[in-house]
Formats: structure tokens, sequence, C-alpha cells
């Protein structure tokens, strides 16, 4: 144990300071192509307007979804468009990528470098661009639906940033468990159509889900979680334990992703075999 | 020279041909489109039970029945992959990288090129999806609303045909923007949006407000998705003038077509020389 403690800090200190430079190495890409950053933040804006102009079309018919006001709703898709952004400045572009590079062979440069080949992957190309745009407009969002909220306190917004961490804890485990089936069967490049469904319908109230649907879209799928338990807890709609199952279920997805993105990455034999 | 070539209907045989070709190299995808049609289900399954949620609660949402609203998504799923282009991708890179000179000395016309191309991919794509939306529905059982009379089917199948070939045709001239225009795909990633959101593929559009409504009947993009979807439900008594209009839409967009490839060769030529 005395052992273990120091060890752990250290590689985290590591692995922070890997991030740092790749950071700013990607920053640097980024800033080459300046219209190109300008477009894909104007884009994006666009994007995340139309999914607030659906909303408020659908809540001009309804009252509310699910015990959901549109306003707590705006927080919703903000909590998306936020959580998308912290998925793309640590981890996301690597799996874009990961078809290809099965694909090819160049996946063997991650096999012989040492750094964890799934920390490699995720931090080559970290993107601030992306969905930036959507992370604007999320806070932006937040703050609207914030402002409209009978009450609210700096403590539920600490809370919401806590539970943001974890559900893209969630994000990186669920993602880590859909792309290592990639190690299997080399063809697929569009596993990752799966995962922008997911963030996509993670935009509605996990409160609209019954019975079977319930624990599917909370244990085995987390739509229903991954945006609606932050959502919820800056709301303050949310039981304790509730929020304490999400963390467990946090921890569980992302356990389980290393381990079976680990045992995958054994079945991997490079391009020329 | 030009007197040479046979045109269209006289010179099939290489249509066909090119059919055969392209038929091959979609079954390669076929994959993808799994996957695809899993991602979509998924988001099926989980607006299912968000409007179930609303109907639950004893809201409804404009003169939508709880399962007309399902179909309404489910025909989606038909109408995405059946009647959508994306041909304009290949087209866009078909340009850019050059290989368009190719297309010059080839006796094959350029428009019928790609309509050939997107119809063989489109027939594949709807036997696999034709095959994917028995299967839900049959899971959906009773969620799915089936067409009272027979000749509604006809229609609907009338309908998807002209709408593959007026999706085609501003595909297409979505790709030959590319002739002016380098920054084309992003500019086709805000295009596609505007006009799924006008099509109806995020809702539907009778339920939008006036102001909405009056704008999407000013442009062909209805006759995409809403159109075909509304004729499906039954919501269309008399087709026959939507029909008309829809031709007359053809027409302009194939005259468009024509306009944009004539100019955009020249334009072509210019730079090349």
């Amino acid at each position: 144990m005395r052992q273990w403690v120091p060890e752990f800090y250290r590689t985290i200190r590591r692995y922070l300071k890997l991030y740092r430079v790749f950071l700013s190495q990607n920053l640097k890409e980024d800033m080459i192509y300046r219209s190109n950053f300008i477009t894909l933040v104007v884009m994006d804006i666009g994007f995340v307007s139309i999914s607030v102009i659906l909303f408020k079309i659908i809540y001009s018919h309804v009252n509310t979804i699910a015990g959901w006001t549109f306003h707590q709703s705006v927080i919703l898709i903000g909590s998306v468009g936020i959580i998308r952004e912290m998925a793309y400045l640590t981890f996301r572009r690597g799996f874009l990528e990961l078809g290809s590079h099965i694909r090819t062979g160049t996946f063997d440069i991650f096999m012989v470098r040492p750094i964890a080949p799934n920390i490699h992957l995720a931090f080559r190309h970290i993107s601030l661009s992306e969905s930036l745009g959507e992370s604007i407009m999320g806070i932006i969002l937040v703050g609207y639906g914030i402002s409209h909220l009978d009450q609210w306190s700096w403590i539920n917004v600490f809370l919401y940033i806590l539970f943001l961490l974890n559900s893209l804890m969630i994000y990186y485990g669920f993602s880590l468990l859909i792309n290592s089936v990639v190690f299997w069967v080399i063809k697929t490049q569009e596993l990752n159509t799966i995962l922008y469904f997911f963030m996509e319908t993670s935009r509605y109230p996990g409160d609209v889900f019954r019975g079977i649907g319930k624990v599917i879209f909370t244990f085995i799928i987390p739509i229903g979680i991954i945006a609606t338990v932050p959502a919820s807890i800056l709301i303050g709609r949310i039981g304790w334990h509730f929020a304490m199952i999400s963390l467990i279920i946090g921890i569980s997805f992302l356990t389980a992703g290393l381990l079976v993105w680990k045992k995958s990455i054994e079945h991997y034999s490079s391009a020329s075999g | 020279m030009e007197a040479d070539v046979p045109h269209f209907p006289y010179d099939m045989k290489k249509y066909i041909t090119l059919f055969h070709i392209n038929w091959q190299n979609t079954l390669q995808y076929r994959f993808s489109l799994v996957i695809y049609i899993a991602g979509y289900s998924l988001y099926i399954w989980v607006l299912l039970y968000l409007w179930s949620a609303v109907y639950r609660e004893g809201q409804t949402v404009g003169n939508y029945t709880l399962s007309q609203l399902t179909t309404y998504y489910l025909l989606q799923l038909i109408i995405n992959s059946v009647i959508f282009s994306y041909i304009s991708w290949d087209v866009i890179d078909n340009i850019k990288n050059g290989n368009f000179s190719n297309f010059l000395i080839k006796p094959l016309d350029y428009f019928f090129y790609w309509f050939t191309v997107n119809l063989s991919g489109k027939i594949l794509e709807a036997l696999f999806v034709m095959m994917a939306v028995g299967l839900i529905s049959i899971v959906f059982w009773g969620y799915f609303a089936f067409p009272e009379r027979f000749i509604t089917l006809i229609y609907f199948l009338i309908s998807v045909i002209l709408g593959i070939v007026l999706a085609f045709e501003l595909d297409f001239c979505v790709g030959m923007i590319t002739f002016w225009l380098t920054q084309v795909r992003t500019f086709k990633y805000m295009l596609q949006t505007l006009i799924l959101f006008f099509a109806g593929a995020m809702l539907p559009l009778d339920l939008f407000p006036d102001i909405l409504i009056r704008i999407s009947d000013v442009l062909p993009f209805k006759y995409l998705v809403f159109f075909p979807a509304s004729l499906y439900l039954g919501k269309i008594d008399n087709p026959w003038p939507s029909f008309a209009a829809l031709l007359v839409w053809i027409l302009i967009f194939y005259g468009l077509a024509r306009i944009l490839l004539i100019r955009g060769i020249k334009r072509y030529e210019a730079v090349g020389a």
C-alpha cells in the first residue's frame, strides 16, 4: 500500500504533464487553420440553436416532458454540449481515428510507446475547436436555464460540475466498450455512429423511461443518466440515493471499459499479419 | 464530337453495367448500414419513451396520436436512407482531387453517372432498411400505424420514388458548388441541417409555428420527408396537386443541375488550364 500510493501519484503527474504537452501542440495546429476554427464554432452554434428551436416547438404543444419544463430542458441541452466538449478535450477524437489506425496498421505506434495505448490515443489529437461552439452555447444555455429557476445555490453548481465529470467517466467507459469491438471486427469504422446517437438522445430527460427501458437506459446504455443526472442535481430534483447510484455506475463503466479494452488490445495483430 | 456521344436513354447498357459495379461496392458497406440501423433503432426507442411520457401526462402533440408520431419517426428511417442522397461527398472529392478531368473525356454523362451510382446504392439500402423496419415494427407492435387503405401505400411508393429523384438533384447541385467554393464541406453541413429541418426530418412540419410552416411551404424540402410521411399516415386526401408540384420542382432542379454543371465545367477548365 505504501508503495502503491506514491506510484499512483507519479503516474497521474506524468499523464498531466503529457496532457499539457499534447494540448499545446494541438492548439497550435488548430490555430493554423483559423478560418476553419471560426467556421466550426459558428456551425456548432447553429446546430445547438436548432435543437433549442425544436424543443421550443415541442414545448409550444406541451407544458412538461416527464416533469421537465422548457427551461429545465434547456439546461439538459446545454449539459450535453458541455460534456461533448469535455470529451473532445480528452479522448473523443482518438476513437474517431481508431478504425483507420487498426485497418492500416498504424496502431503499432501506440503499442510500442512508453505510455498506455488508450491514453496516447486519447491525447494525440485533443481538439478544442471540434465542439467549442457547442460548449459555449452549452454554458449560455445552462446559465439561461438557471436564471429561470425558482431557486438555486452555488453548492448545486459545484455538485453539477462534479457530476459532469462523472458523466465524462461514463461516456469514456462506454466509448471504450463500444470501440473495443474494432479489435475483433476490423472493418468497423462506423461504431462511432452509435456514440453519436448515444449523445444525441441524451438530450431528453431520463425520467421518460419506464420499466425495462429504465433499467436498460440507466445501467446498460446510460442515455438516461449521462446528462439528466448533472442537470437534475443543478435543478435540485434528484435524491441522494440516485446521485450515488450514478457515481457507482460511472466507476463501473470506467472499470469495465478499461478491462474490456485491455483484453481486446491483446487481440490486435498488425495489418501485415 | 458532341454528336458522337449518345445520350442517356439511348445508351442504357453502360449505365446498367455501372449499376452492377456499384451494387457490389455498396454490398461491402452493409456492416456500416447495420450499425446505422442499430443506432437509429436506439433513437426511435428513446423517442417512443419520450412521446409516451408526454401522452401519459394527458397531453397531445398537435393532432397526432402516439402511434402516428412513432410511425412518423420510423418512416424517417426508411426515408433517411432510401430517399436522401449522400453522393455529393463523392462528387466533392471527385472535383477537388481532379479526378473530374477523367470524366470530361469519358463517354458518360456526369449527371447520369452519379444518378446511376446513387440509385444502385439506394435500392440495396432500401432492401436492408425494409427488413429492419419490418423487424422494428414487430418489436414496437401497437406503436406502429399501418395505412387503412391499400392505395395509400401506392401513393407512398410514388412519393418515395419522386423523392429519390428530387433528393438526388438537390444533392448533385450541392456537389456542383465545389467548382466555386473550396470550403464546400462546411457549407454542405449547414445546408444539410437546414434541409433536414425544413423537410420535417426532426419534427413533423405541421407542429411548427405558422411562420415556419409558411417558409417550408415555399421550399421544396418538405417533399423529401414530411410529404411522404403524411401520405403514409393518411393525412392527405388528394395527393395529386402535391405530386404535380413535386414534378415541377424536379424539373426546376434538373435545369439548375444542368446549368451548374455546364458553368462549372467552364470554370474548371479555366482553373486547370
